[in-house]
This record gives structure tokens, sequence and C-alpha cells, in this order.
């Protein structure tokens, strides 16, 4: 081996995200691990590594299930663990994967992301559940009002409004309506977010991402092993870094070296990522994927990877970024987690759509002559940020 | 001669319950900071590094990664830094509308999340927005304390 090892994704596979699936999770796993093998013209033993990421067991009933999920997912007689960094999981399992590769670990590698959270009768209280229980979980805390918290901070801050954030929402929901996987294919207009039920205010329904089901699954290799499958097209990994945050956003509440809602770990995985790239921002990209369950935390992103300066940010949306035929970089041309959002799987469902794009294998939703994607991953209490920049072949 | 695999079933659903009890240890810092509130103080701890006076208390700033050293007895006052309503109903959480908020109090470094009460919900969007200038608040203790966060809430200094 001469320097380090070139990694890049070799093939997909996905089962479509839905509010609850009917197979058992064995079941799914197998099917989306099968397609991805199908996808990348590897078989089974041409695996050394499986990776699995499934977030908290409480939401689908089923304690440590790494035991049934991983043999599902092709582990029997290989390497083989579970990862669990919340919203990070599937790209935290991803990461995991390539660093073991790069260490010369085997030559190629399976990564899946899995989540069941219909299976929960009571989601809101068993996200409740994930936060300290000593200071926090008595206010009621969820995933929701934990995003407007800072939504209403990005409205003290930089003046963002419920019409500005809705347009992003009106964005997404129509990319998605290309996304057959998607699990919200209705392209809900401006007016249809401003008026749908009030969650925590200032966000509505469908300023969040609804509860989906589903399975990703990624075949990642040293391009060593991936060049016996010439011919076929492929995702090179050009960059990617994680950070992690302090737990506590109070903490992050006026902190010098960045505010709650400045996204302090982003900035510093993307400046890596994008460094490691030779890209001066995610703009440069063709297609960006930004893990955001709600609209308000996609523009969080902007400033962290480097679209414009946070004040900047309600001008940005007013111009129609990110839209499909708007010229600049596409965002979130799957719809993003607003149109789905299965939390053990949706990080890593960002870095395979960016692998789709730039293997020009992302069929009615491909970006024509996409080469360059980033995509993002937040997780924990937006505690665990990463970005990886991929580019085809 | 064997059945087709495309036979199909409906799905088979089995029911589950997972309720378990558990005891969670808050720890010496926490432990000594609910114990503070009883007799109507709110502590912090300080970092010899950063000098953050960290609230609630810390044993530790996960930031420098050493060890906070004093006992720091921070204001009632302060200033609503963020919040949100909640106005939707979930099983097993508070029941809406209500009004929960990061403080940061006068001397503290770092906000505190806690309900903000008596304030009139009837429009969430008015309500909302009458918020959004970091109004000034002040902690008001419960008659009773029990050692949790909710011996006090904050009220807001002037009607919104
Ligand atoms: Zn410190």
């Amino acid at each position: 081996m001469t320097g380090p090892a070139e990694l890049a994704i070799l093939g997909v596979g996905q089962t479509p995200y839905r509010r609850r699936h009917e197979g058992s999770t064995p079941e799914l796993v197998y099917g989306a691990v099968r397609a991805a093998l199908d996808h990348s013209g590897l078989e089974h033993r041409d695996i050394d590594l499986v990776i699995g990421g499934f977030a908290p067991d409480a939401l689908a009933g089923e304690n440590c299930p790494d035991k049934r999920f991983l043999p599902a997912a092709g582990a029997v007689g290989k390497w083989s663990m579970r990862i669990n960094t919340g919203g990070t999981t599937g790209i935290a399992a991803a990461y995991a994967a390539m660093d073991l590769l790069e260490a010369g670990r085997g030559d190629a590698a399976l990564v899946v992301g899995v989540e069941r959270m219909a299976q929960a009768r009571s989601v809101p209280a068993v996200f409740n559940s994930i936060f300290d229980p000593i200071y926090e979980r008595d206010t009621g805390l969820s995933t929701v009002s934990m995003g407007a918290l800072r939504a209403t901070r990005m409205m003290q801050s930089w003046g963002y409004t419920a019409e500005l954030w809705a347009r992003v929402a009106e964005r997404n929901f129509a990319h998605a309506a290309s996304n057959p996987l998607a699990h919200i294919r209705t392209a809900y207009s401006v007016g249809d977010v401003l008026t749908s039920r009030m969650l925590a205010w200032p966000i509505r329904q469908l300023d969040a991402c609804p509860i989906s089901e589903g399975v990703c699954a990624v075949v990642i290799a040293r391009t060593s092993a991936a060049a016996r499958q010439r011919g076929r097209p492929l995702a090179r990994v050009r960059g990617r870094a994680t950070v992690t945050d302090t737990y506590n956003m109070g903490d992050r509440i006026g902190r010098r070296e960045g505010d709650l809602v400045e996204l302090l770990t982003l900035r510093m995985a993307a400046q890596r990522a994008l460094g490691q790239a030779g890209l001066a921002s995610a703009a440069d990209a063709d297609v960006v994927e930004i893990h955001a369950p709600f609209d308000h935390a996609e523009t969080m992103a902007y400033a962290p990877l480097r679209f414009c300066a946070a004040a900047d940010g309600p001008a940005l949306v007013e111009s129609g970024f990110g839209h499909r035929d708007g010229g600049g970089p596409v965002i979130n041309p799957s719809g993003g987690p607003m149109a789905a959002n299965p939390v053990g799987a949706t990080a890593l469902i960002r870095l395979a759509e960016c692998a789709l794009q730039v293997m020009g294998a992302a069929g009615e939703r491909q970006v024509p002559g996409a080469a360059t994607a980033v995509a993002t991953g937040q997780g924990g209490s937006t505690q665990f940020s990463t970005c990886t920049v991929l580019s085809g072949s | 001669m064997g059945e087709s695999a495309a036979g199909k079933v409906p799905p088979l659903t089995i029911d589950g319950h997972w309720a378990f009890d558990y005891t969670y240890y808050a720890g010496d810092a926490a432990s000594r900071f609910f114990a503070e509130l009883a007799n109507r103080r709110i502590m912090g701890t300080r970092c010899p590094q950063c000098l953050r006076v960290l609230v609630p208390a810390r044993g530790f700033c996960d930031a420098c990664f050493v060890e906070t050293t004093d006992w720091v007895q921070v204001s009632p006052h302060g200033t609503l830094e963020t919040f949100t309503i909640l106005t939707t109903s979930f099983p097993g959480l508070p029941e809406p509308p209500l009004v929960v908020g990061y403080v940061m109090l006068a001397g503290a470094s770092s906000a505190v999340l806690n309900f903000v009460d008596g304030i009139d919900l009837t429009d969430p969007d008015a309500a909302g927005t009458a918020m959004l200038g970091r109004p000034p608040v002040t902690a008001r203790f419960k008659d009773v304390c029990e050692g949790r966060i909710t011996d006090f809430v904050f009220t807001l200094d002037e009607p919104a």
C-alpha cells in the first residue's frame, strides 16, 4: 500500500421510506443490503466489514437490536459492529467503515442504517427519554421543542419568519415529488405549511419531518478493490470530517466560539471536509443533501456550509436558492429529511443520495451532470456534525 | 412439488410493552444544586480555565475538560434567551399550552431551561411574537421544593 487508501461508494440499496413497513426488521435489512450488493457488482463473499447503525432502541421497542439486524446485513463470519449517535447514526457507521478500510482491515464494507420507529405507539414520549433525566427531562423536552428553541433564536438573531421557512419546506416537498422512495410526495405549498397544525411554536406540522421507517445500505470499498468493477460508476470520497459539541444547549447560548444556532461543529466539519476536497464552499458542489429534519434547521446550516453569512440567510431563501432549476447547487433533490426521516438511516441516506447523484443513477431526481456532492449529518442535541464530499469517477 | 414463496398471508403483528422503572443518581454537583434550590438559591460552578459560571451546576467543564472549583450563587433575574410554546398534546408529556425557554441568569455564563409561567397563550402566534425581544424574567420558587428542576419557574418581569 502506498499512501492513504482511496475510498469509493460502489453501490446503494434502499427500501422505500414510509410511515410504516409491514416486514420484519431483518427482512427489511436483508432486502436493502441485497439491493446494495447487486448495485455494487460485489458478492457477499467480497465484503470484509459489516457496520450497522440503529438509533434509540426504545423507538423500535427492541433492546440491543444489533443481535438480529447485523446478521441480516450479512455479518455472519465477518468483522461487525453497531453504532448509535442519534441522528448521525447512519453516517457514523459509514465513517467507521471508511476508517477501518483505510486502516487496512479489509477491502470492502457494507454499511446499513435502520429505522423502525413506527413500532413505538408514543414517539414523542420516547424522544423525551433521550434528554438529561436530571436537569432537563421534566420540562417535557422533545425533538420538536428542541428544534423550536433554535428556530425562535434564529427569528430573534437574523429575522427569519415562518413565511421564509415555509418556502424552504415548499422546495423540499417539490423535490420529493420526484423521489419514489420519499415518504411525503405531496407538493405542499407555502400556504399549506403556514396553515398546518402548530406543534411547538414557531414549528408547524409541515415545518417538521414525518415519522418514517426504512433501511438504507451502502457498499464502500478501497478503490483498489473497486478497480475490479471497471465500467461501473462509483462515487469517490473526497473529504470527510466529524466534530462533536457539548450536550448542554444552554452552554451554547451566547458562547464566544459559536452560539447555539451557529452550528459550530458543522462549521468545523465543513471547513475540514471542503478543504480536503479543494472546495471553497459547499455552493461549489452541484448537489447538497442537508441533514435537517426542520426547514429552520436547513437554513441554520447555510452559514456553516459557506453559502452566505448567517445574517444573510433570509435573503438567500428569498432569492429562491436551492431549487432544481435555480442555477446554483440543488439542495435536497431527494426532498431531504422533511420528506422522509427514518432516524437511524437518515444521515446515511444523505450520503447514499449524493452517491447516486454523482454516479448518474438517481433516476427521476437526477440532477443533470452532477459531478460533486456534499452531504451533512446532524445528531444528538445538534451536537454531532458530519460533512462528506463525493465526486464521480 | 413445493409451494411458491409468493403465496401471501396478511402481515402478523404481535403486541409489545416496554415500561421499566429506573433510579437515576443526580451526581455530586446536581445533588448540591437541588439542595440549594430548597434554600431559594440558584447555584453555578466556575471553571478555573475558561472562567465560565455553568448553570445549572456541573462537576466539570466539558469544553476545558477540567473540574470546576468555586460554587457561585447567581441572580434570580435574567433574560429569556429563547423559548418555544408547546401547543400539541402528546401522551406522556406535560399538557399544553406551556412555554419553556432558556434563561441566562445574571452572573451565569450558560442558560438554564425551565417553564415560563403566567403568559396568555390564547393566541400562540401573538404570544410568541411578543416574547421575541429577549425579555427580562425572574425565577419564582415553589412553596415546597422536592429536588427537581421544576422547583422554580420563570415569569416575565413585564406582561408580554
Ligand atoms: Zn472551561
